[in-house]
């Protein structure tokens, strides 16, 4: 980074601190903004050296707001009342507040085990800081952290498995949504969380979900990302697993400019089971961009990873697949797939899978592949009178099919969704 | 009996005794290396034709070329099927003007549903044939309809194409293909390898029941069993790339009591052409 972009770079961010600081509730991170010690991360850092943030930084810092959108919920959630008929769904979207209501515009119904935790409860980070304890959070829970606004925080208990569904979109250009989502899962507790994001104009939304699950419980969480080439999306989900314990994430991103998701979970004392897919559709100039952290802090843990990244045009994807098992984490058992399909000769994709591996006696294994379409897979749809581009179509979306076939069945109903599903190169929502 | 026949083909009516596919010198390679070096054949509506011999003979190679592999090069001469160039013609287009390629090995599709998969292909044959394109519903009764031909479990609609078949449930489902698009000239790249006794017979019976008098079929196969349950009209033995022998069922008989070896001691001078 030349020095002329540098200071551009940490004049923006102090824009950007300094305007946080004036919103409402922007007390504290006023105060971090006058701390302002940190810049954003430049490219000769080995984490970013592939993730451009111009995306981020096109945005005008001094005009920014945080109004939102009604998502476009599906028929059969917007006409069931959340609450009633199906007690244990709760549908929520993110209001120009950052509170969040049902469709219709009311506070939720909290279902039987769902509890809404106080606010002076919730500190952005609480859990992000317990899991990372030496070294920064991730560039998007820093930005989260001191972006103003309340938190969703809930604790989940119970046997029942509870449906939470969060909606958010946006179609003004400037938003800068950061909401943050606590849960505090108790021993047994299962919850199904799943977001739908979707941007149509230039903006940003930079999520963080922090979640502890106690002994036993269990977590879903399905991200749907959808975003404009102009939108910036930086996510990230820190997850602490007590032993027994399972967390399964599936994300599904495609359509942003910029897009940074860092899941970084910590199987605190082992033997818990962590799930992680995630499926990137790049195309037009696109750059989506994974690293996730896995940690083993004790013995007997498990990890099933996938990630599938399909690139095309000048659309360009990164992961970096992290997994650490220190040597009291004996008898880990680790497996991380990345699948790449290249569509075009200035598509680019980065994957790197890093083992930290100290525990000896440890099960890991990782793969990558990157390739293109397979001509014998071609030719036979062609021998069966269907034309190359349809082919090539169907191709594509059977090696999307492999992770959105994870998703909840009710996610699939939501109409960005649906038209991934129709055709793998949707340019609208 | 099904939805299909509703609408009238648009393609030209065929009368048996029709030529169908006509080969000529036909010379070929893969790279640099000439497979095919002088085939010619001439296959008829309602004829059912075989195709043998040694592994390496140039029989896959030979359904490929018609099927329009891309990996392979035509040098020299021609194929034309109902008097039109085929070599002229994409392999989807092939495949829409009803020729059919069973394959040796069918492609495994992970994440492409099978039921979705034929209904795009018997579709783009539909329209091809000036028929009305078939809708979800229409095409799932369509479909577990024809599926009983080979005796199939509609629970392998729902499956990926061919991901975790057996062996002899990718044949069924080459099988089922066939049925569904309706070719005028399908050949059967060993069809019947990997089936034990039982699916042979309900492949066998399934391809028996798809040849019509206005239809043509090639089958290449190693074994005597397959004729054994589909009497060819005519056997050729194929060598080095070139039809060495033409013959009936009887050549077929000779062959599985001789070998191949009985072959290369002739001089091909009773070669009789269909």
């Amino acid at each position: 980074m030349s020095n002329a972009t540098q200071f551009r770079s940490r004049l923006w961010l102090e824009t950007l601190l300094q305007t946080l600081a004036r919103q409402p509730g922007g007390g504290v991170a006023g105060q971090r903004a006058g701390d302002c010690d940190w810049d954003l991360p430049s490219r000769r850092s080995e984490a970013w050296r592939f993730t451009d943030l111009r995306c981020l930084t096109r945005l005008d810092p001094g005009r920014l707001h945080t109004r939102t959108a009604s998502p476009h919920w599906p028929e059969a959630v917007r006409q069931a009342p959340s609450g009633q008929g199906s007690p244990l769904r709760l549908c929520l979207q993110l209001d120009s507040r950052g509170h969040w209501l049902s469709p219709q515009g009311e506070p939720p119904p909290w279902p039987r085990g769902l509890m809404p935790l106080a606010n002076e409860d919730i500190t952005p980070g609480q859990v992000a800081r317990t899991l990372m304890p030496a070294g920064p959070l991730p560039l998007g829970a820093r930005l989260n952290s001191v972006t103003p606004g309340p938190s969703l925080g809930l604790r989940v208990s119970g046997p029942d498995f509870i449906h939470l569904d969060l909606g958010i979109r946006v179609e003004q250009a400037q938003a800068w949504l950061a909401p943050h989502v606590l849960l505090v899962l108790e021993p047994g507790a299962r919850l199904c969380l799943s977001w739908h994001v979707a941007v149509t104009a230039p903006a940003a939304v930079l999520p963080m979900v922090e979640a502890r699950l106690g002994l036993g419980a269990q977590l879903e969480e399905a991200a749907m990302t959808w975003g404009c080439p102009e939108a910036a999306f930086l996510g990230g989900s820190f997850v602490h697993q007590s032993p027994w314990s399972v967390y399964r994430r599936t994300n599904v991103t495609w359509g942003w400019g910029l897009s940074r998701d860092e899941p970084f979970i910590r199987q605190c004392q082992g033997r818990a089971e962590t799930h992680l897919h995630g499926l990137a559709v790049a195309r037009g100039q696109s750059l989506l961009d994974t690293h996730s952290t896995v940690y083993f802090d004790g013995p007997a843990g498990r990890l099933r990873q996938r990630h599938q990244a399909l690139a095309d045009d000048q659309g360009h994807s990164v992961f970096n697949g992290r997994v650490v098992a220190p040597r009291l984490a004996q008898e880990t058992d680790a497996g991380q797939l990345s699948r790449n399909l290249l569509l075009s000769a200035k598509a680019r994709i980065d994957t790197k899978p890093q083992l930290e591996i100290v525990a000896d006696n440890v099960q890991c294994t990782h793969g990558a592949t990157v390739s293109c379409l397979q001509d014998d897979e071609l030719f036979y749809l062609q021998s069966r009178g269907i034309g190359r581009d349809q082919a090539s179509r169907l191709l594509q979306r059977g090696f999307c099919e492999e992770i959105l076939q994870r998703l909840p069945e009710a996610a699939l109903s939501w109409p960005p969704l649906r038209s991934l599903l129709e055709t793998p190169t949707p340019d609208q929502p | 009996m099904t939805s299909t026949e509703t609408t009238p083909s648009r393609e030209a009516p065929i009368q048996p005794g029709d030529v169908l596919l006509s080969i000529e010198n036909l010379r070929a390679c893969v790279e640099e290396n000439e497979i095919l070096r002088g085939v010619s054949l001439q296959i008829r509506a309602g004829e059912i034709h075989a195709l043998m011999g040694r592994n390496g003979s140039g029989k896959s190679t030979l359904s490929k070329v018609i099927a329009g592999h891309p990996a392979y090069t035509v040098t020299a001469g021609s194929i034309h099927y109902r008097g039109q160039d085929l070599l002229a013609f994409s392999p989807e287009e092939r495949a829409r003007s009803g020729v059919f390629l069973g394959f040796q090995y069918p492609v495994e599709i992970p994440g492409v549903s099978n039921l979705e998969f034929l209904r795009v292909s018997c579709n783009a044959r539909r329209q091809h044939r000036g028929q009305e394109e078939l809708d979800t519903f229409a095409f799932e009764d369509h479909v577990r309809e024809t599926m009983a031909i080979v005796q199939m479990d509609p629970a392998f609609l729902e499956r990926s194409v061919n991901e975790g078949f057996s062996g002899g449930e990718k044949k069924r489902n080459e099988v089922l293909q066939m049925a569904l698009l309706e070719p005028l000239v399908a050949i059967l790249d060993e069809t019947d390898s990997g089936l034990d006794i039982d699916a042979l017979r309900i492949v066998a019976n399934g391809v028996k029941r798809l040849a019509l008098p206005t239809t043509a079929t090639l089958l290449i196969t190693h074994y005597q069993r397959l004729l054994d349950a589909i009497t060819p009209d005519f056997v050729h033995v194929m060598a080095e790339g070139r039809i060495l022998r033409t013959g009936d069922k009887d050549l077929a008989m000779a062959l599985e009591e001789r070998g191949y070896d009985w072959i290369d001691e002739t001089d091909g001078s009773d070669v009789r052409q269909p």
